[in-house]
């Protein structure tokens, strides 16, 4: 199995840790992560599809040409490229007249969009194509941590096109996080967004930490150990919000974040260096030791 | 709201807190004495949209002659520092009374009660007809299927610390009020979670309807300077948020290469994207300048 891997631009650009993580948990799973050379930024859906959606979808269908001469279909680990890539790779195939005006843009870059592969999220591969089972045989230091899951939004809805989960009543990052041993807390409000994406975060940052806050109280209240998201703009907000958030508030959270490649990166044994959680705003020391302790457990009683 | 308890109290006389302090600001304009009455019965029969509407508008005219007196408060003391240095004075002593009778006039206008009353009410002239069409065309054909629920508005996580009424931009939107609906800066307050659309009844495409709108919106100019940022860096280098020095470190000590392998590491792959922006353009509308790389 195989896919092109569109890497976005704040993972790579800002949580290499993620990238590294993908990369090594997948390899261990017999799944080839081809790279898309030359692929771009998605483009952002707050701003450029507020902005101008043929300039949007232009963007977008260009890296998805990209695939299309590797044959390959797409997997990103981020909500909003996902989001991005999703609705033009179906728009694009609904929609004859938008293609048609879509691959007279695309010819001045020498490109054209055919509709022949589809894109595809991360969590949903690792669920639909490598399934429970497998992955949590791969976990070799299984977690013993209570995760508050944040599902974002654009992973799921609009669900009526996307058709990955319930998106009211979502269960599959729940039991993609409880196969590494950690355990799925609920929480109030879970499924509410974090507050960044829309291009809110860069038009009115108050109201993005009001959000924010919202849902950090929410998961304070649940007594979680670590915030476990899918998409690396959602996980740039739980972390950088977060001390944004206290500084407006003056609170004190300090809820360590994870993104699901690098829990999965913790639980498959790869050390907290490779997964530069040194590089996150939040100290994730305390969620490290506590997964630590089930390892020294383990030495003490022979993992009985 | 419980509409049968102030309708009650209306009936009896009781006040409610909120129609004191109306009556506290209506002491400070005398013009909205009468309006304040009007909506609050109305409210008591069909809750929402057309009260709304009317307090919107009713705020305009009161922003106005505040905006208008300050100049006259702020020159006057420039004015007074000029006078001893310069001998300029009758010119600029003219110049401040002229914007302080303005308001004044207005406000004894304004006692008539009644004057004004037009400019507040929805006419054909405020209508375009073609905008319900356009949005459709855009790609919401769901638009105008709406029957006003508020289950959107219900849902929305902006509505709930936000002025953003998304229930009031589908409706708007079917009406045609295009001007309304494009310079209120609540419209970018949507963080585009998609939780309105997914339970709609009528299956509406209501995010597609608010980027259609912020489409529209931005060809208006209506665009944040943070926004016009994030489009000049992909323009500039093909990515929202470029590779720093701190991240070429840490991709290097983890052994992925330096540069990811995207238009980071590829001009020519960039040049494509820059010819994209040209022939659609996105570098026009959001004033990019090619030869300094940045907004104008």
């Amino acid at each position: 199995m195989a896919f092109a891997y569109f890497l976005g631009c704040i993972m790579n650009n800002r949580y290499p840790g993620i990238e590294k993580a993908s990369r090594v948990m997948m390899e261990k799973l017999g799944i080839e992560l081809q790279d898309m050379e030359g692929a771009s930024c998605c483009p952002a859906p707050g701003v450029f599809g507020s902005f101008d959606r043929t300039s949007h979808a232009a963007i977008a269908a260009r890296n998805i040409t990209i695939a299309e001469d590797m044959g390959a279909d797409v997997m990103t680990e981020c909500n909003g490229c996902f989001g991005s890539l999703f609705e033009t790779n179906h728009m694009l195939k609904e929609d004859e007249e938008m293609k048609a005006k879509i691959n007279d843009v695309l010819s001045e870059a020498g490109r054209e969009f055919k509709g022949e592969i589809n894109v595809r999220h991360f969590a949903e591969i690792l669920y639909n194509d490598v399934g429970l089972d497998k992955l949590s045989e791969a976990v070799t230091k299984p977690l013993n941590l209570n995760v508050a899951v944040h599902y974002g939004c654009h992973f799921l809805k609009p669900s009526a096109e996307i058709e990955i989960d319930n998106a009211l009543k979502p269960t599959i990052l729940d039991e993609l996080v409880e196969a590494t041993g950690a355990k799925s807390v609920p929480y109030r409000d879970k499924l509410m967004c974090c507050g960044a994406g829309g291009g809110l975060r860069s038009r009115d940052i108050d109201v993005t930490l009001d959000y924010t806050k919202e849902k950090l109280d929410n998961m304070t209240d649940a007594g979680v150990d670590a915030i476990v998201n899918v998409c690396p703009f959602c996980h740039l907000q739980f972390d950088v919000g977060q001390t944004e958030v206290n500084k407006k508030h003056g609170t004190d959270y300090s809820i360590p974040v994870f993104h699901l490649a690098q829990l999965y990166g913790l639980a498959m044994g790869l050390s907290a260096d490779d997964l530069t959680v040194d590089a996150h705003q939040i100290c994730v020391d305390s969620a490290l030791e506590k997964c630590a302790e089930i390892e020294e457990m383990d030495q003490i009683t022979g993992g009985e | 709201m419980d509409a049968l308890r102030r309708l009650k109290k209306i009936l009896t006389g009781e006040q409610e807190p909120e129609k004191e302090k109306k009556s506290e600001e209506a002491a400070e304009q005398p013009k909205s004495e009468t309006e304040t009455i009007e909506p609050e019965a109305i409210e008591v029969e069909e809750e929402k949209p057309e009260p709304e509407a009317i307090e919107v508008e009713e705020e305009k005219p009161e922003a106005e002659t505040v905006k208008e007196e300050k100049p006259a408060e702020t020159e006057k003391p420039e004015a007074e520092v000029a006078k001893e240095p310069e001998t300029e004075e009758p010119e600029k002593t003219e110049e401040v009374e002229e914007p302080k009778e303005e308001p004044k006039t207005k406000r004894s206008d304004s006692m008539t009660l009644l004057e004004g009353r037009e400019a507040e009410t929805i006419t054909r002239k405020d209508i375009d007809e073609n905008f319900k069409q356009e949005v459709m065309d855009a790609g919401a054909e769901s638009l105008a299927l709406c029957f006003q629920c508020g289950t959107c508005t219900g849902a929305c996580p902006s509505g709930r610390r936000t002025p953003y009424r998304v229930r009031q931009v589908v409706r708007k939107s079917v009406m045609g009020l295009k001007e309304e609906v494009i310079s209120d800066d609540s419209l970018w307050m949507c963080s585009t979670c998609y939780e309105c659309q997914e339970r709609c009844p009528r299956g509406i495409k209501i995010v597609d309807i608010v980027k259609i709108a912020r489409n529209y919106a931005s060809q208006a100019g209506y665009m944040a300077k943070a926004h016009k940022m994030t489009g000049s860096f992909v323009i500039k280098t093909g990515h929202g948020v470029p590779i720093n020095a701190a991240t070429m470190e840490l991709r290097k000590r983890v052994g992925l290469g330096e540069l990811p392998p995207t238009t980071h590491q590829f001009p020519e792959a960039l040049q494509e994207v820059q010819a994209i922006f040209k022939k659609t353009g996105f570098d026009s509308l959001i004033g990019y300048n090619w030869e300094t790389e940045t907004i104008e």
